[in-house]
């Protein structure tokens, strides 16, 4: 028995550690629970899977962790995914939910406590087991751990930290592990798992925090900030101490990230990505996540979408996104409170370049890192060869070619040696309708992915359903031309 | 001047100058090979100009040209491969095994890959620096070697992402894959490092190869032509279930909302599916 257990409640035995039995939860206390008994660890898994999926975290980068010679398990900096699944997205962890149940009522999500949902919780020992199981067949690269409130922010923390300490003391696992911090809990506690886990995040939920207050009243700014800033400060600590004795514990090596909802409040692009900015700047994150609102039961607080999840809305800030994080780009220059949302038909670089033609043409074989990088086509490994390639010689636009720049893209804004790739007009209209009968502006999955992106297209131009995609954009840039 | 050959441009057509045939040595497709082939190459003395490398035998043989078969040589492997490590280091080497065990299929557009590598070689020896020398990708000889690095890197980060083990009956944990290149060290490296308390054994099908690792030992690479194909069906009593539990969470973790067959075949390719047990059942 721990300390943790004094603070609680409800008087069920929770001998965490050994694993011998199974818990009894407070579940009196837990509305519309239906208790089913012996469940078996193959329903389990299906129902925690479920309440799991709509989080969209599942990377595994961020740390490099060879293997110890003895123990199961390495990192890859890089990370890996290690299937995909039917909705196309990347399966590398072992995304779970430690237990549906639920004591908030946050109205975007289907596990709150008064949605009716079959619950579930595992054992700690059942998720080691699986974590392991799956592991070693090269199934996963690591455990993602999230959970629903049970009885109290406190008392979920402490299971999520039982289960983390048993995977990495007693199974001795050394792959990666991602937790939640739970807001409200003790922060000893949540300093305790950040000393076993690779990364840790806190969902931000909703851009705003009058979002927040409407759909997830239980939750405030408040106590979803104050950890994030508590394992920020830890993360800085712990760098330093690292810098000092080498072998000191590790505390969250792959750094915090965080997610917000898209489409189940009114924010604009701007209010999104400047909170994103915000983050990033004051928080340090890793990483921001977005992901499209998908209605998963009707409430009156929340909007339908008839077009389905925002999917293009979502490409849109994830492209944003990397242009703050590697290309050096800030959320004013791409978005305004006058033009406060992205450009559906054209990526924000691409938009961004039209917007600034007087920044172009960039001279390949004298322009910056930083100017290179803002050039539509040439990305930022591009960027890091033509550098070093023009050291030895002076490129041209054959070599430009086989560096991976995307020239049909990149044309109007470059020149080699002073000379432009074709005699092209430099004029917004032009450029803009030739850029927009380019169909990877629309990225192929969301053209292709089934009848809601159709139907943005639809509202675009009425009662012309019969017209096909591409038809579609190529009239819109004429039109815009 | 007039050209002969007939094996595309950037491969064999050069003048024949002043009467002087073209030596093309001919090497066996793998790291010994080729690097013996080199070493061969240098030391002929016939002439850099003079000298072609192809790997494996080329489909029709020139008037105008002498073949020399290489015999693969271990001793003179190692000592292209010490030069190389010790003038250019380590990375530089690395790059060049990465182009050697490609895999890809030998075309008349594309220059052969032993060619390619020995070209690269040899202006690094003038330059004196590798890393410099990878980085000017206007050389033809150097971009090919730079594509096919690219590739085999392809290949080994999908296999490592999309290998799958199963348990059998002994406790070993075999896994089959079907790659084009030669990977096997590759992936064989990456496993050893990350279960060193496994027993287990990747069979490469294609090059008929495993590569076999004892738990706590190191790992080695073996001709799998006597593979036991019974033994390795017969499963440990929980790999099904596992492998149940897995098919399960796989199913749950899509998002109706967003299902996208198109995305999903893009992002893991088809030839992938029949070797992973979750995607095989489609
Ligand atoms: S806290 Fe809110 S978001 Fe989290 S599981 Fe409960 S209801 Fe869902």
């Amino acid at each position: 028995m721990n300390k943790y257990s004094k603070t609680l409640a409800i008087g069920e035995h929770m001998c965490y550690t050994c694993g011998e039995h199974q818990f009894r939860y407070g579940r009196k206390k837990v509305q519309s629970v239906k208790i089913q008994q012996e469940m078996t660890l193959m329903e389990k898994l299906s129902i925690l899977t479920d309440a799991a999926k709509y989080d969209v975290a599942c990377t595994s980068s961020g740390t490099d962790r060879r293997g110890n010679k003895k123990d199961m398990g390495n990192c890859l900096a890089a990370g890996l995914c290690h299937t995909f699944a039917a909705d196309g997205r990347c399966v590398s962890l072992l995304k779970i939910l430690f237990t549906n149940e639920c004591i908030f009522n946050c109205a975007y999500c289907q596990n709150n406590c008064n949605s009716d949902v079959p619950r579930a919780s595992f054992t700690p020992e059942e998720v080691c087991t699986l974590t392991m199981e799956f592991y070693r067949r090269n199934y996963i690269e690591g455990l993602f751990l999230s959970s629903g409130i049970l009885i109290s922010p406190g008392y979920t923390m402490e299971l999520i930290y039982q289960t983390i300490c048993r995977l990495r003391n007693v199974y001795h696992f050394n792959g990666y592990i991602h937790v939640k911090a739970i807001p409200g809990a003790d922060p000893a506690l949540i300093q305790k798992t950040g000393f076993l886990a690779d990364r840790m995040s806190i969902n931000l939920e909703l851009p705003t925090a009058d979002g927040l207050k409407k759909l997830a009243p239980c939750k405030s700014r408040n106590t979803i900030l104050r950890p994030m800033r508590q394992i920020q400060n830890s993360i800085a600590e712990n760098k330093n101490e690292l810098v000092v004795y080498r072998k000191a514990p590790q505390f969250v090596p792959a750094g915090q990230s965080t997610q917000m909802i898209i489409g189940a409040t009114p924010e604009s692009d701007f209010q999104i990505m400047s909170v994103a900015e915000a983050l990033y700047h004051n928080f340090d994150l890793k990483r921001v996540f977005y992901s499209a609102f998908i209605n998963v039961h009707p409430d009156a607080d929340l909007p339908v979408l008839p077009g389905g999840p925002p999917l293009l809305r979502e490409h849109r800030l994830y492209q944003a996104d990397w242009l703050l994080r590697y290309y050096h780009f800030t959320v004013d220059e791409l978005l305004s409170e006058d033009r406060p949302d992205f450009n559906i038909y054209l990526d924000p670089k691409c938009d961004w370049a039209l917007r600034h033609l007087d920044f172009f043409p960039v001279e390949i074989n004298r322009a910056s890192r930083r100017t290179l990088l803002r050039v539509p086509g040439i990305g930022y490994k591009s960027a890091e060869r033509i550098v070093k390639a023009r050291r030895t010689c002076c490129l041209d636009f054959s070599d430009l070619k086989k560096i991976g720049v995307v020239l049909k893209r990149a044309l109007y804004f470059i020149t080699c040696s002073g000379k432009m790739m074709y005699n092209t007009k430099i004029d917004e209209d032009y450029i803009c309708s030739c850029l927009m009968a380019d169909r990877t502006q629309i990225p192929r999955e969301i053209r292709e992915g089934g009848y809601r992106q159709i139907s943005l297209f639809d509202s675009a131009t009425p009662g012309e359903s019969a017209v096909t995609q591409e038809e579609l954009i190529r009239s819109e840039a004429v039109a815009g031309a | 001047m007039w050209t002969f050959g007939g094996q595309g441009e950037t491969g064999r057509m050069c003048a024949l100058r002043g009467g002087v045939f073209m030596y093309i040595f001919i090497c066996e497709d793998s790291l010994e090979g080729i690097f013996t082939g080199v070493y061969d190459a240098c030391a002929s003395r016939l002439g850099h100009r003079n000298i072609h490398l192809a790997s494996g035998e080329p489909e029709n043989y020139e008037l105008f040209s002498e073949y020399i078969r290489v015999t693969p040589s271990a001793e003179k492997t190692q000592k292209v491969v010490s030069t190389l490590i010790s003038r250019f280091g380590r990375q530089f080497y690395e790059s060049i095994c990465q182009a050697a065990m490609s895999g890809e299929r030998r075309s008349r557009k594309k220059m052969d890959k032993a060619d390619a590598i020995y070209e690269t070689i040899l202006l690094a020896l003038a330059c004196g620096d590798g890393q410099k020398v990878l980085l000017s990708l206007g050389e033809p000889c150097v971009y090919r070697v730079f594509e096919l690095c690219r590739a085999t890197n392809r290949e080994a980060c999908q296999h490592l992402q999309f290998l799958r083990f199963s348990e059998l009956e002994n406790g070993v944990l075999f896994a089959t894959i079907h790659p084009k290149d030669h990977i096997l060290p590759l992936l064989a490296e990456h496993f050893s490092d990350r279960l060193p308390a496994e027993n287990f054994m990747i069979y490469d099908a294609p090059h008929r190869l495993a590569a076999v690792h004892k738990a706590s030992g190191g790992y080695a690479l073996a001709d799998a032509g006597e593979l036991d194909h019974d033994k390795i069906k017969r499963y440990s009593g929980d790999e099904l279930e596992y492998r149940k539990l897995w098919l399960a969470f796989f199913d749950h973790i899509a998002i109706d909302s967003r299902r996208n067959p198109a995305l999903q075949m893009q992002m893991i390719p088809k030839r992938y599916w029949a070797d992973t047990p979750e995607l095989s059942r489609f």
